[in-house]
């Protein structure tokens, strides 16, 4: 008999084991969001947005009021209840293409009226519950259903720089971060901060998660496991590039 | 809460834009959520001037598409929220407004129809319709009340709220840029003072206790599984917007039991309408005048019966048929001549409508 | 008009951006044909703007280096006044006078407290003009019960009362002088013709 691992407090049990694919990167940002939860122990005023892709199967993971919304309408939709409601603590969950394609206008405008929610972004450099088509993410020469020859930069361009831009433009008191599932305390750390930071009120918080997707990138554990470890951080430096807490302490 | 906007009734001129603004505070209206544009913008310029004063919210968002969005979360958060918009902007509410009508969300919005399709006129039409009454990729479980009054821009706008939260579908009040600008007088009045209840507003997220250990969580999706799966909740929404039909149907109508032709329009081309109708009478013609009040849903018994009546139906509106397409459904089987007088983007005068029907009668 | 009529040469400037539907643009010729110069857009020039546009006419900027007396309609939005700033030349213009228009059927407009918030939001102001109607509703009452308000503001606010406004027949009925002792000055409405 194998002894399992305790699931977060705040996972929903009945509804699982959940719908991800075996060794999906979601199940594991959506591990270190629930120890966060649990950790700060906000499972009752935690509302959890979910978009549509993949992340849509999230939308009965946890005990706590979830929302599954559309396809990248889920931070306007946190942000219309932060409003109105802002007792409660907003999570927006997406991915990569509902994030900074078809919902980038709603990011890009949230994080620069600095709506006091968290957006929490899975980037697995595909579009994977519509059968793994190229993202903004997609890596260059990386192959997907409609780059089936490599992405050409030239051609479409280059995988964009989510939290970089974010950062960019988000005003002081937001927290950006990347994390990636390859590290795991880390990422619970970020998500754990910019919860901390929504419920301070400081401003915006963003973290993106490096995930894995090797049901579309059609590897095993091993290649998954370097695809995520080694070439994604060529691209997607992982880190934390705004930390009002940070800024604080040294200003102390 | 603060002191009451309107605390007796009074006597105004105002434009219709400031008479939404207005209504909506009087509704008890939380939040606003909108994005400019024309001809609407005036009832966002009044509402963020009364909000802070009666302790009511206002978010500028992006685009359409968010304000939307915004608005239904704040519907789910369990405030009574609304947005205006028109023409194009209509045209990406229908986003959001689909996701509305998929889980019953009371989503108030209000549109002041413009010229169409595309930018066209900033102006005034009745081509937002087919939009309003059926946009978006679901199957019209809206209430959409068009206005042809300053009054009735107050009375619906009240209403809309009450309606959206007693049945749970998004009701819309249908105006138009005449409304919007033109300046009128009515009576303002508090609705409460007037006997009408508030249904009040209920939380969607956020009600108290833990989820998993005190309450169940709240779950909210608008994807199914399987096709039988999302059957079987449509067929749901049918029979309840089937039994809600019944209890808000809306129309007026006056001199169609004798008459020879009935003039059908709708919203502030009725205007017109009934004074030529009224005119027409005095002369001694046999014409009748009908006007559903709710688009969504149609008076059908009402317009049906005065359709087998009648010899021809007049069909006046400022589109090339949006509104006479509703008619023809609701009156299929009747074999009675719909004559159009459709005048797209334009406004329609009484005198237009008076000649048109002495020249068909 | 009635400037118009005493031989001045008049110039009446269209500067109504905040709301602008019931502009002058539909009865500019109306208007020059009795001899007044009207500065504001043709509705044929102000394509993309429908007919509700709002941007600013660059002969309405030099508005005042124009001979003669110069009419501003400038609106009444919150920032209407603020309008003036677009004007070359406004805070060099010693005869220059800002008349409020009132009408207290307008609901944020409707009591002394209102009206007094309204005007200081303007800034300096040289008169108040009560201009309170119900369109076609209007009565000789409603006009009376408006020179009241306007006329308890003004004291607070120590300005005149320019004049009490009203359409020719209801002025009749009024008088010359309103209950309040200011002058009437009948109106003849070219407004109803403005909206599209």
């Amino acid at each position: 008999m194998t002894v399992q691992p305790a699931m977060p407090k705040c996972w929903r049990p009945e509804s699982k084991p959940h719908k991800f694919c075996p060794g999906c990167g979601h199940g594991l940002v959506l591990k270190a969001l629930g120890e966060a939860i649990d950790e700060l122990g906000i499972q009752d005023r935690v509302v959890f947005g979910c978009d549509i892709g993949c992340s849509l199967l999230a939308w009965d993971f946890f005990n706590v009021d979830s929302i599954q919304t559309h396809h990248g309408r889920t931070t306007p939709v946190m942000v219309g209840i932060k409003r109105a409601n802002p007792d409660l603590i907003c999570i927006a969950y997406m991915g990569d293409g509902g994030g900074y394609a078809i919902g980038s206008q709603h990011l890009v405008n949230s994080a620069s009226r600095n709506e006091k929610i968290t957006v929490l972004l899975a980037l697995n450099t595909v579009y994977a519950m519509t059968g793994g088509q190229m993202a903004p993410t997609t890596m260059p020469d990386q192959k997907a259903e409609t780059s089936p020859y490599g992405r050409d930069p030239e051609e479409s361009g280059y995988p964009t720089q989510g939290p970089e831009m974010v950062a960019a433009i988000a005003r002081e008191g937001s927290y950006v971060a990347r994390g990636t599932t390859v590290n795991m305390r880390q990422l619970k750390s970020y998500i754990k901060k910019a919860l901390e930071n929504q419920m301070e009120g400081n401003g915006f918080s963003f973290v993106e998660a490096l995930a894995g997707c090797p049901t579309n990138w059609r590897t095993n554990a091993e290649k998954t496991w370097n695809f995520l470890q080694k070439d994604m951080p060529k691209y997607f430096k992982v880190g934390e590039l705004k930390d009002p807490g940070a800024n604080e302490k040294e200003g102390q | 809460m603060s002191e009451k906007l309107i605390t007796e009734e009074k006597r105004v001129f105002m434009t219709g834009n400031e008479v939404v603004a207005w209504a909506a505070v009087a509704a008890g209206a939380e939040i606003m959520y909108g994005y400019p544009i024309t001809p609407q913008n005036e009832i966002m310029h009044y509402w963020t001037r009364l909000a802070p004063k009666y302790d009511r919210k206002f978010l500028q968002t992006e685009d359409e598409l968010s304000a939307g969005f915004t608005t239904i979360g704040g519907v789910m958060a369990g405030r009574k929220s609304f947005t205006a918009t028109a023409g194009p902007g209509n045209t990406l509410m229908q986003e959001p407004l689909s996701m509305a009508e998929a889980m019953r969300l009371p989503v108030v919005t209000v549109v002041q129809q413009r010229g169409g399709p595309s930018t066209a006129t900033v102006i005034y039409s009745q081509q937002e319709v087919t939009l309003t009454t059926f946009g978006g990729n679901g199957e019209g479980m809206r209430v959409v009340y068009s206005t042809a009054t300053h009054q009735e821009l107050f009375d619906y706008t009240i209403k809309s709220f009450n309606v959206a939260w007693k049945y749970r579908f998004p009701t819309f009040v249908l105006g138009d840029g005449y409304q919007a600008k033109m300046r009128e007088s009515l009576t303002l009045y508090d609705p409460e003072q007037k006997g009408v209840d508030f249904v009040p507003a209920e939380r969607f997220v956020g009600k108290p206790g833990t989820p998993g250990v005190d309450r169940e969580p709240g779950h909210y999706r608008n994807t199914y599984n399987v096709e039988e799966e999302l059957y079987d909740v449509l067929q749901e929404h049918f029979a309840d917007y089937k039994k809600m039909a019944e209890e808000v149907v809306e129309y007026d109508a006056f001199d169609t039991e004798d008459a020879d032709v009935v003039v059908v329009s709708h919203g502030v081309v009725s205007r017109g309408a009934k004074e030529a109708v009224e005119r027409m009478r005095k002369e001694g013609k046999k014409v009748g005048y009908f006007r559903p009040i709710t688009l969504r849903p149609m008076p059908e018994k009402q317009l049906k019966e005065v359709a087998d009546k009648a010899k021809k139906l007049l069909v006046v509106e400022s589109a090339q048929g949006q509104f006479a397409k509703l008619i023809k459904d609701v009156i299929y089987g009747s074999t009675t001549e719909i004559v159009p007088l459709f005048k797209p983007g334009v406004g329609i005068t009484t005198e237009e409508i008076t000649a048109k029907t002495k020249e068909i009668l | 008009m009635e400037l118009a009529n005493q031989d001045h040469r008049v110039n009446l400037v269209d500067l109504d951006i905040v709301e602008p539907c019931y502009t002058l643009r539909p009865i500019k010729k109306q208007l020059s044909e009795q001899n007044i110069n009207v500065i504001a857009w043709e509705t044929k020039e102000t394509i993309g703007l429908g007919e509700a546009g709002n941007t600013i006419k660059p002969a309405a900027r030099w508005a005042l280096m124009n001979e003669g007396d110069v009419v501003l309609d400038i609106g009444y939005g919150v920032e209407g006044s603020k309008t003036l700033n677009l004007i070359e030349g406004v805070d060099k213009e010693p005869n220059l006078k800002l008349y409020v228009v009132v009408n207290i059927s307008r609901p944020m407009t409707s009591n002394v407290d209102d009206i007094i918030e309204y005007a200081k939001q303007l800034g300096i102001i040289h008169g108040l003009i009560n201009n309170t109607h119900m369109g076609d509703e209007t009565t000789p009452e409603i006009v009376q019960n408006g020179a009241k308000v306007v006329t308890e503001v003004a004291k607070a606010l120590q300005i005149p009362v320019i004049a009490t406004t009203a359409i020719r027949s209801v002025a009749k009925n009024i008088g010359n002088h309103d209950c309040m002792g200011n002058m009437v000055r009948p109106l003849d409405r070219y407004m109803p013709n403005t909206l599209w």
